[in-house]
């Protein structure tokens, strides 16, 4: 097929592939170590903070979003890329995959405590959850797109 | 080493720039289909910012033929640089401005109409 632009479909699509690549490679490449890990732990001690009695949630919670604040700006000096707060490369997929294991760990630990008497392990074990559901689903998606 | 990667400085031809000039009405940009140039506009469109560095290492072309695409998609206004030094370094961070996004998404729209995905 002749287009305007002298170019077929084949080699449109060819070019439609660079271009998710690209943006896939932007999203996922660059990010230390240290950031998988940071994050994971802040998300970790946010999900369990959360679940503690009386204002220490609340207390927890700020201090984390401070925290994580801080590592994505760092991080984003150490990479090169600044993808600004509001948007960013991933696409809403790559959200899901990265967040939704974790956000379901959230969910499901708060059901939980409502519905149980609280104990002093549910806290730990959400931290522990997040913090491995994050952390390996970053540093795996990220060394991918290293490879690519 | 470098020497595969520089033959992409062929694609630059003053050719190009004079196409883009005069982008087709249906938004494919013959400066942004180059290969290379395409990359670099695919990952700029997405981030606020890259550093020159990074994004070196991003697309996996030598120093000199990135200078080379940068500067043509400098010349056409689709990309801006803003030099700032930090770790008593200067580096180059390169942003697409506002024509350069726009006629990159109108580009990655007749793709895909070519496609046929619209």
């Amino acid at each position: 097929m002749e287009t305007p632009g002298s170019i077929d479909v084949t080699e449109a699509a060819a070019a439609l592939t660079v271009v998710r690549r690209s943006r896939a490679r932007v999203a996922w490449s660059g990010y230390p170590a240290w950031y998988w890990l940071a994050s994971g732990t802040g998300l970790g001690v946010g999900a369990g903070g959360t679940l503690l009695p009386d204002w220490w949630g609340m207390v927890i919670a700020a201090a984390v979003v401070v925290a994580l604040i801080r590592v994505a700006v760092a991080a984003s000096r150490a990479r090169g890329v600044c993808e600004g707060w509001v948007r960013g490369a991933m696409t809403w997929r790559d959200g899901l995959v990265l967040y939704g294991p974790a956000a379901v760990v959230i969910l499901a630990t708060a059901v939980v405590s409502r519905s149980v008497s609280w104990s002093p392990w549910l806290p730990v074990l959400a931290a522990v959850l997040v913090f491995l559901l994050f952390t390996i689903a970053g540093l795996t998606l990220s060394a991918r797109a290293a490879r690519q | 080493m470098n020497a595969p990667r520089d033959t992409q400085l062929n694609e630059i031809e003053e050719e190009d720039i004079e196409k883009a000039a005069t982008a087709a009405e249906d938004g494919f940009d013959h400066l942004i289909h180059a290969p290379a140039r395409l990359r670099i506009c695919a990952t700029l469109d997405p981030v606020r910012e890259i550093e020159f560095s990074a994004l070196l290492t991003l697309l996996d072309l030598s120093k000199s033929a990135l200078s080379k695409h940068i500067s043509a998609l400098v010349d056409a206004g689709y990309v801006t640089q803003r030099r700032a030094v930090r770790d008593t370094r200067q580096r180059v961070w390169l942003r697409l401005t506002a024509t350069g996004r726009s006629a990159y998404r109108g580009h990655v729209a007749a793709l895909h109409r070519i496609v046929g995905h619209i």
